[in-house]
């Protein structure tokens, strides 16, 4: 447990990132929604059919159901009884052995690249209680059967076990993570395989695992690397498969793939006349009143763009501008906050773009010549890197002399930096932000790799932010503890949490010689 | 005074009126409250400062919350003329129930007109958007070390805006430390049984069931995105060459809807018509520019006689430059022999690219399917000419993303490391546990 201000705070970040994320999905499927519609058929008078909200199932929900406390519970307990069963079975030898670490090797994450949009397979675990490893499902979200395997790994390590007897297996519905996880694994290796209902089928299939269960450990471990590359192939070769599956999951939750059924559609129409937008799209022609407010329209930006302030105008707005600058009391050609800001935006890439000059520069150079190149390089990149550090200096001075000045900061606003304000002080901005903005690409896959990459910035972004905001929250709380019962599993939670980023765990072994 | 004024003629109701209908809809002060405000008439400081918080707003992007006090709408223009610059000790001493200061207003909304290029930014930003915009913004927003939250769906926004695909700048959406800081409200739910008792106490396997929450949310995202990019890249093909603005050549969305149910659409054909007429007041005013600055100046003159003038600086309009990264000259071209000199040319060409400034890409753009092959595309007749209208490539704006990426996962992997160090001194400060990193 932690206690009560930083726990909130923390589940506080979490629960309003989980907010916009919502939003943004109801946003996205109000617009798909509507590109579907064209896509199918014109002529078709009936509504959009109520599309149950994917979002609706997840809409909001701050605890996990009953129905997945009730699952988890089920699941729990045919585990404890697995491994009864198993250490019925176990020889003493095994337990002698001393602290033999499992790892982890379940977890069968497909490699994740920075590019690749992987769906990894968190597999989250109840720490306070060690024995049971929640299965692989996400009951919550879909309506309908889902394949899932309980090929989840678990602590086999009998000495860790010891540390968490204390805890009783109860305290799993109190708050349990459930299905936080998408088996995509489950689905991608298991797609052939009968489904099984997450409840009905659970303690039934206990006792099937059970005999490979009561293997010795390494056997066990086999098992679980075997699935572990089955499913590491089967993403890493078929990512599109893993994309494919990710948006079943989503269309289980009522649409069905439906896409699939207007691909058809469209096939299928072809010869049943006109009504939809592939064969008609080219002959399409905007209803007229649109065309001509759209050419006076654009007719107006183009001479907005074209037009260049008369000599007069400026000769006069320069009088002024210089007059009214006289009545300034600002530090003398200091920065403004704005420019401060402007050019701190600018330094914010040098960084990571020296970093990657400076590794390219690693490499012993062979030759005297690229050994030459590889030192002019160098000295150049240090004296870059002085001269941002100069400039940063100064930037700072700025700031402080321009903050003596500052007036009260209105609390709601805090620091709002304008957004993505363009540089000022340059005359041809005005051409530039009066031109249309456009965005050109060439085909689907670039278009797909486009707003993979986004969202995949986007979520760093929140990733970072959300990092920032748990090492506040959580580190203090093991700091100055010493070591009590529970802490283990708050040290492996937090851990996890912290440095894995929810996907693997720590091992804590008690450090005893057995006998 | 009044003299003055009719020796200018009848330009400057004209220039004033232009004026005011170049700014935007919602921020547009009538003539009258500007010509008060020249006589520093107290009557128009609550519709000056009102005007002033509506611009600003919209520049700094923020959430325009209709419900501002007059007192919440002082404190922030004070604060953006501060962060923009504008140094008039005069203007910082208004009172804060807004009820004078007219003049000085005039004088401000005057300065902030050429300094922030008012006008054409808020053209650029408010344009409205017929076509599927993504936004192509890579920076961060930040000064200091707090995080803002920039709403999705800014009330700012027009639904309708919200209907034509609109989409705010990525980097924005960030969580907002002070937000979760002072966030001691939350309602505790500890209802439901078998709940921890009455403690407020958090189970940290509760974080671990978000943040799993969080994760399928994204896949989730990631799928949705997908699915729209199929679909948006079968109507571009399909309405290919049906535009009749060929730098275009297919419709968006909202176009080929339009098509389909022309009645839905009668707020579009009226916002963009009074756009129209924006873009023509701003013309208007270009014209008559000069009449403006010069009854500025005689705002200041009248001030000047009144002798309110405080004890300045000399402050120069020059750019205040701060020194740039060093060209690269500075590398010394010694007597070397030829290969030499070449490697310090490509070693220079090289740097060069990092020393450059790397002109950022900012703002929302309107998605265009191009194929390589000009030739497949077939143009019918348009009413607007086709030119080489500069259009930002998805490659290069996916190198730039992918360059963001790598950058941000390097910093993501820095705090894992981090937390892991701590993590490892707490573990090692246990007797008799040993943690074993996976």
């Amino acid at each position: 447990m932690l206690p009560a201000g930083r726990g909130r705070r923390a589940a506080a970040a979490l629960r309003a990132a989980l907010g916009e994320g919502a939003e943004r999905r109801r946003e996205l499927e109000r617009r798909a929604a509507r590109s579907r519609a064209l896509l199918g058929r014109w002529d078709d008078e009936e509504e959009e059919r109520p599309q149950p909200q994917p979002g609706s199932s997840t809409a909001h929900e701050d605890r996990p159901s009953p129905k997945e406390l009730e699952e988890l519970e089920l699941l729990n307990r045919a585990l404890e009884k697995a491994l009864k069963v198993r250490k019925s079975v176990l020889k003493a030898p095994l337990e002698a052995q001393g602290a033999t670490e499992q790892k982890w090797a379940g977890e069968a994450h497909a490699p994740k690249k920075a590019e690749e949009q992987q769906m990894p397979v968190p597999i989250k675990d109840v720490p306070e209680c060690r024995k049971v490893r929640a299965g692989s499902k996400k009951p919550l979200l879909l309506k309908k059967p889902f394949p899932y395997q309980l090929k989840a790994p678990y602590r086999t390590d009998p000495d860790v076990k010891k540390l968490q007897r204390k805890v009783p297996a109860r305290c799993v519905s109190q708050g349990p993570r459930t299905a936080g996880k998408i088996s995509s694994k489950g689905m991608t290796s298991k797609r052939g395989m009968s489904h099984r209902t997450a409840t009905g089928a659970c303690a039934a299939a206990e006792p099937q695992e059970t005999p490979g269960l009561s293997e010795s450990a390494p056997n066990e471990q086999q098992s679980f690397s075997g699935g572990d590359s089955a499913a590491g192939k089967n993403s890493v070769a078929a990512k599109k498969q893993l994309l494919d599956a990710g948006k079943k999951s989503c269309s289980f939750l009522g649409e069905c793939s439906e896409k699939d059924d207007t691909a058809g559609a469209w096939g299928r129409s072809t010869s049943a006349g006109t009504g939809t937008l592939q064969e008609k799209g080219c002959q399409l022609k905007l209803p007229l009143l649109y065309r001509k407010a759209y050419s006076r329209n654009s007719r107006a930006w183009e001479r907005c763009r074209l037009c260049q302030t008369s000599a007069d105008a400026e000769a006069a707005r320069t009088r002024f501008m210089e007059r009214i600058q006289t009545t300034f009391c600002s530090p003398k050609l200091t920065p403004s906050p704005a420019e401060i800001e402007e050019e701190l935006r600018a330094l914010q890439d040098v960084p990571s773009h020296l970093r990657q000059y400076v590794e390219a520069e690693l490499a012993d150079p062979p030759t005297l010549q690229g050994e030459y190149e590889s030192l002019l390089t160098l000295e150049g990149l240090q004296s870059t890197v002085s001269q941002c550090l100069q400039k940063l200096q100064l930037l700072r001075a700025a700031l402080e002399s321009q903050l003596r000045l500052c007036p009260d900061c209105p609390g709601d606003v805090g620091i709002c930096s304008p957004a993505c304000v363009p540089a000022r002080g340059q005359t041809c901005d005005s051409a530039d932000t009066l031109a249309v903005p456009l965005l050109s690409y060439s085909s689907l896959q670039e278009l797909r790799d486009l707003f993979t990459l986004k969202l995949q910035v986007s979520m760093l972004h929140q990733e970072i932010a959300l990092q920032k905001v748990m090492m506040a929250e959580l580190l203090p709380v093991l700091e100055p503890r010493p070591f009590l019962e529970g802490s283990a599993g708050l040290f492996r939670a937090i851990h996890t949490q912290l440095c894995e980023g929810g996907r693997r765990f720590p091992v804590l072994v008690r450090d005893e010689l057995l006998d | 005074m009044r003299q003055q004024q009719r020796e200018r003629g009848p330009a400057l109701p004209a220039a004033v009126g232009a004026l005011c209908r170049a700014l935007p809809p919602r921020a547009r002060p009538a003539p009258d409250t500007l010509r008060r405000a020249r006589f520093d008439r107290p009557q128009a400081s609550l519709d000056f400062w009102r005007l002033l918080y509506v611009l600003l707003k919209q520049v700094h992007g923020g959430r325009c919350t209709e419900s501002d006090a007059i007192g919440g709408q002082v404190r922030f223009v004070k604060w953006a003329l501060w962060f923009h610059g504008y140094r008039r000790p005069q203007l910082q001493l208004l009172p804060a129930d807004g009820s004078a200061g007219s003049r000085e207003l005039l004088l401000a909304f005057s300065w902030l007109l050429h300094s922030l290029h008012l006008l054409e930014q808020l053209l650029a930003r408010n344009r409205l958007q017929t076509g599927d915009e993504t936004s192509v913004c890579t920076c961060i927003v930040s000064l200091g070390s707090r995080l803002e939250l920039h709403s999705s769906f800014a009330c700012q926004l027009d639904p309708l805006k919200i209907l034509l695909n609109v989409e705010i700048c990525e980097a924005g959406k960030h969580i907002c430390l002070n937000t979760i800081k002072c966030e001691d409200d939350v309602p505790s739910r500890q209802e439901g049984a078998g709940e921890a008792a009455a403690e407020d106490r958090v189970d940290v396997r509760y974080l671990q069931w978000l943040n799993g929450r969080l994760r399928l949310q994204w896949h989730a995202l990631h799928a949705q995105h997908q699915e729209q990019c199929k679909l948006l890249h079968k109507i571009h093909l399909f309405t290919s060459g049906s535009h009749m603005d060929q730098r275009l050549g297919h419709f968006s969305v909202t176009e080929a809807d339009l098509t389909r149910q022309p009645e839905n659409y009668k707020q579009l054909f009226q916002l963009l018509e009074s756009e129209t007429m924006q873009l023509e007041a701003f013309l208007e005013w270009k014209q008559l520019e000069p009449v403006y600055w010069q009854w500025m100046e005689t705002v200041l003159d009248n001030m000047a006689e009144e002798g309110n003038m405080c004890e300045s600086q000399e402050a120069h309009m020059e750019k205040r430059r701060l020194p740039e990264v060093a060209a690269a000259e500075e590398l010394q071209k010694e007597r070397f022999s030829a290969t030499a000199r070449k490697i310090q040319e490509s070693v220079e060409l090289k740097l060069r690219a990092l020393r450059a400034p790397k002109s950022k890409m900012h703002g929302s753009c309107r998605l265009v399917l191009r194929s390589k092959h000009p030739g497949s595309q077939r143009g019918t007749a348009g009413c607007v000419p086709k030119e080489a209208v500069p259009a930002v490539g998805a490659a290069e704006v996916i190198r730039e993303l992918q360059g963001r990426e790598a950058s941000l996962q390097a910093e993501l992997q820095q705090l894992r490391e981090q937390s892991r160090r701590r993590m490892q001194a707490i573990a090692e400060g246990w007797e008799g546990v040993i943690c074993i990193s996976p």
